[in-house]
């Protein structure tokens, strides 16, 4: 009974958080849409409502013993502080930060057109508390979460598995994970080489680091100011629907035109649709990754849970090379504040190549492991060729006419920041794209 | 050693100017002599790109991409009619020829070009009663036209095999067929399977099946997948958290298929020369040698004797960057051993009697690998690196003793085997450089114990040689501008060897595999033979090198 009542306490409380939530942005949200003024705020043109929420102090207290650390305990409290937004956003990598079993669909397509797609069934155990705080409270180079892939399309590549074991890092321990593969056509379990973090992975536009996502402590975090997004993701007008899959395999259609930046669940959008976001920047810390191809990262966060809906990477020499854009769900209605929020649709661009990878999750099956489950993440699970759970996907496009468009550039959001200028080839492919509504392959006019 | 340098600098011309010698030679070297299907490749590949503009071919490109007619009309629809039921299918091509006129080497009249045309069907159906219990069908069809189409005299393998030419046995063809009952701690796997442990290229502890070794030096790793020979068995797994146990009991025996007298890898060592081997019907089917002595029937183990049957355990622990494991394998010696039992006299001479005999072997090995990143690396940084390290040490495998036999033949005693302890090992250091560049450096070491002149080759050891020194260096980059479609690669193996002999000579292979689609694969294959004397491992074969085509499709 006294349960009972604690929990209609807890939601009446809840409610009222989020009504006021909700007032304030949309009051937020008409400041700045409603006045027909520019979608993005540099930082004296924050409303108050942002300003409240924000702590610009350059210094702030340092945790006692991890100096790199805030002092403030995660995940914090209002006003944030950018490296705080930073430490937030390390709850929402590629993959859901739960244990979890789900399909992954993933493709890329060349500028010329041609498209290679792949499904593998992802099994994640995240071995504490799900989310970063886990990841944190870790000292350096322990495992906090472990990854069993297992490739079931193209045909060639069925059978092949990996298994990677995430570890914290610190400044003697540079090793990011644990990485172990198996090749059908060789029947080995061999360890790989960690992977060069910024590297992409063979053939796609995503490196590592896209799918592992960033430690906050090896940047330097930065507010630049906020932003209204209205579209990350683009479905092409020629698709118009996609095929998803439940938990339990069950198939069903979506309208594409329908599909929000962060689906149905997320009670922030502003009156047209859009999220009103953050925009931080990271630049990396000498002695953390001194040799580092990346000059600085740029978050687009939403102003509640601190979702990353757009990132930008720029190289050494300060010229943008990779977009990425999301689509997100809540799929764990268990965490509070957000947490349960999860990758559900993502495109990589990068622009140097004008190269476009896809990363759709599919069926997403959240899991509570037994001790018996656990005997699966070991890297000689693999050697026995067994997919425990066979999820599916057919969110997989049918023909290069109907991937993705290529993300906006927003090149004249915060253009003292961003250097967005892509090749005269590159931008008239984009013109054409987002004329004809899909991508245009073949020769077109500059 | 010098010939060694000179073959790492060209190396190394390749890696950091395209235009290199060795490139350049290869190139001249293959339009000096011109080969039927490079001239094929130039058309289906070069040319159409050519004449097709830029954009048809990036159409063509497109519509490739989607290019699966086993997936559309075969397997997909098959799937969706069965369910439980899982089909695929891979169909592949492989081609060599070599890049040398025409001509007599040793004992072999190596009177033509082809090496192989092998096309190979596999059809593999596994069907899942429920989550636990599956049954699965791997299904070979081989098919080797070099002896049809190549025509040359030294190329009669088929018939001491039909093998060498194609699959038309329920043995081959019926690869691997066994049932599996999986649960969350145990495996248990019944049938025909292979098993491969170990991590490393080449074969160390990869020891539980036999292979196929008509390729002779010409064997990849990438090919022992459908070179090793399946045995029937039962194989069983246990899994504790972090340790795995497996077990496999082995009533089933495979000899080792080695390249036979008129086929295209036979050594240019073995006498007899072919003009009188394809004419012997003794020697070709194994009643007589080239000395004329009268050999027996094989004593092979027998599947009805539980005495005969073998038995392997595998051990693995994981423990952080360290995985590491011990093996054991109670085994039969897949070559028999040439006993001799007894004498005789013809109009000819005095002669032996050869009695082959597979004998009991008892193999110890380890396995282990780590994973590090480097800090402050000069010019690189940071610097991510694996370290595998596998050994096999064989108690008492048998080695024919020369000079031992020779004094049998001058009527003094022995049997003509000397048995000896060997070890083989190898470290592998992978390192995975910018620019998606891998380098694997595999320095691999075989020893025989109690070694003497006159030796000649046992399980394990060394060959011509107390010991040998191999280390192996690999390196890969894929093409950006191409999508990290093109990936070039190549693999040198300098053989070095004491304390009789100093270098065995160095086999170099250039290779460039091109995506041509997600369902079909094309590669191009230069295997060269460099230094070293006639009568050495590589030296043997410096007149064998060779270009290869590989097209495989999977659906």
């Amino acid at each position: 009974m006294n349960f009972n009542c604690s929990l209609i306490f807890m939601r009446a409380l809840s409610a009222c958080a989020v009504f006021s939530l909700l007032s304030v942005s949309g009051l937020a949200s008409g400041d700045t849409e409603n006045s027909g003024r520019q979608s993005w705020r540099t930082l004296d043109q924050l409303t108050p409502w942002e300003r409240e929420r924000i702590d610009l102090r350059p210094n702030t207290p340092r945790d006692k013993k991890v100096p790199y650390l805030p002092a403030e305990p995660y995940p914090f409290t209002a006003p944030y502080t950018a490296e705080e937004m930073g430490f937030r956003a390390m709850n929402f990598t590629h993959a859901a930060r739960w244990s979890h079993v789900m399909a992954d669909a993933f493709g890329t397509i060349t500028k010329e057109g041609y498209l290679t797609q792949g499904v593998t069934v992802a099994m994640v155990d995240e071995m504490d508390a799900p989310n970063a705080a886990s990841q944190i409270a870790k000292k350096p180079g322990e495992a906090y979460s472990r990854h069993m892939y297992y490739y079931t399309y193209p045909p060639k590549d069925d059978g092949v598995q990996e298994m990677w074991v995430l570890r914290r890092t610190g400044l003697e321990s540079p090793a990011k994970l644990d990485y172990f593969a198996y090749t059908p056509s060789l029947r080995r379990v061999r360890r790989q080489p960690p992977p060069r973090r910024e590297t992409p992975f063979p053939g796609v536009a995503q490196s590592f680091d896209d799918i592992l996502g960033l430690e906050a402590w090896e940047f330097d975090w930065r507010l630049m100011g906020a932003d209204t997004l209205h579209e990350t993701v683009r479905f092409p007008t020629n698709r118009k629907t996609i095929t998803l899959a439940e938990p339990n395999g069950r198939f069903y259609d979506v309208a594409t035109d329908s599909i929000k930046l962060m689906r149905e669940r997320y009670p922030f959008y502003t009156k047209d649709g859009g999220v009103n976001c953050f925009v931080v920047v990271g630049t990396p810390k000498q002695d953390w990754l001194p040799d580092f191809k990346v000059s600085k990262v740029i978050y687009w966060l939403d102003q509640y849970y601190f979702y990353p809906l757009r990132i930008e990477r720029f190289d050494e020499e300060g010229k943008l090379k990779m977009i990425e854009v999301r689509i997100a769900q809540q799929e764990n209605k268990a965490l509070p504040n957000g947490e349960g929020f999860a990758s559900n649709l993502v495109v990589y661009y990068d622009a140097e190549l004008d190269l476009m990878s896809y990363s759709l999750h599919d069926a997403h099956l959240m899991q509570e492991w037994t001790e018996e489950d656990l005997a699966a993440f070991t890297p000689d699970f693999m050697r026995r060729r067994w997919l425990k759970y066979p999820q599916q996907s057919q969110s997989m496009v049918n023909s290069p006419e109907e991937y993705y468009l290529r993300p906006a550039l927003l090149a004249e959001r915060f253009p003292s920041e961003r250097s967005m200028t892509v090749s005269p080839t590159i931008a008239a492919r984009i013109a054409a794209q987002n004329k004809a509504g899909h991508l245009v392959f073949g020769t077109v006019e500059k | 050693m010098n010939q060694m340098r000179v073959v790492c600098q060209n190396w190394l011309d390749v890696v950091v100017e395209p235009a290199s010698r060795v490139v350049s030679s290869v190139i001249i070297k293959v339009f000096q002599h011109p080969v039927n299907m490079v001239g094929a490749l130039v058309v289906c590949c070069i040319l159409p790109a050519a004449v097709l503009a830029k954009d048809d071919f990036a159409a063509f490109d497109r519509s490739m991409a989607t290019f699966d007619p086993g997936g559309k009309y075969l397997t997909k629809p098959v799937e969706r009619t069965v369910p439980g039921l899982s089909l695929n299918g891979t169909i592949t091509h492989w081609s060599d020829y070599l890049v040398h006129d025409d001509e007599d080497i040793g004992f072999r009249d190596r009177d033509y070009r082809g090496l192989q045309m092998q096309t190979l069907v596999e059809v593999a159906a596994s069907y899942r009663f429920s989550p636990n219990l599956e049954l699965t069908s791997i299904n070979h069809f081989m098919y080797d036209s070099v002896y049809d189409v190549d025509g040359g005299d030294g190329l009669y393998a088929k018939r001491v095999d039909d093998s060498y030419y194609k699959y038309n046995t329920f043995d081959r063809i019926a690869r691997e067929l066994y049932v599996s009952y999986r649960t969350s701690k145990l495996d248990v796997v019944l049938g025909k399977q292979q098993i491969a442990w170990g991590k490393m290229d080449g074969q160390f502890i990869d020891i539980i099946n036999s292979m196929d070794f008509r390729e002779s030096v010409q064997l990849e790793a990438a090919d022992y997948e459908v070179r090793r020979l399946p045995m029937w068995m039962a194989n069983l797994t246990y899994y504790f958290d972090d340790v795995s146990v497996n077990v496999l009991w082995i009533p089933d025996f495979e000899a080792n298929v080695n390249p036979a007298y008129g086929s295209p890898w036979q050594s240019p060592l073995l006498p007899p020369g072919d003009e009188s081997a394809r004419n012997s019907n003794a020697l070709l089917n194994n009643r007589s040698d080239a000395a004329g002595d009268r050999v027996l029937q094989t004593k092979r183990p027998d599947w009805t004797h539980l005495s005969d049957h073998q038995i392997a355990a595998r051990l693995d622990i994981a423990s952080g960057a360290l995985t590491w494991g011990l093996v054991y394998y109670y085994a039969w010696e897949r070559d028999a051993s040439p006993f001799v039992t007894g004498r005789f006299t013809d109009g000819s001479g005095d002669h032996l009697i050869i009695t082959p005999e597979h004998e009991r072997l008892h193999h110890f090995g380890v396995t282990s690998d780590y994973a590090w990143v480097a800090k402050g690396v000069p010019l690189i940084g940071t610097l991510p690196v694996v370290l595998r390290a596998e050994a096999l040490y064989t108690k008492d495998a048998n080695f024919i003793d020369y000079r031992n036999l020779a004094a049998v033949r001058a009527g003094g005693s022995g049997n003509g085997i000397s048995e000896h302890d060997t070890l083989r090992a190898a470290l592998a250091f992978e390192f995975a450089f910018p620019s998606k560049v891998s380098v694997i450096f595999q320095p691999s070491f075989y020893y025989t114990f109690d070694w003497h002149e006159g030796l000649g080759v046992g399980y394990g050891g060394a060959i011509g040689d107390e010991w040998n020194f191999a280390p192996v260096f690999f390196i890969s980059r894929p093409v950006q501008r191409t999508r990290d479609r093109l990936m070039l690669s190549a693999t040198i193996t300098p053989y070095m060897s004491g304390s009789n002999r100093d270098y065995q000579g160095t086999k170099t292979k250039l290779m460039a595999s091109y995506e041509i689609s997600p369902f079909v694969n094309g590669s191009l294959i230069y295997t060269d033979y460099h230094g070293g004397n006639d009568d050495d491992l590589y030296g043997q074969f410096h007149q064998y090198d060779n270009i290869g085509v590989e097209l495989q499709y999977e659906f």
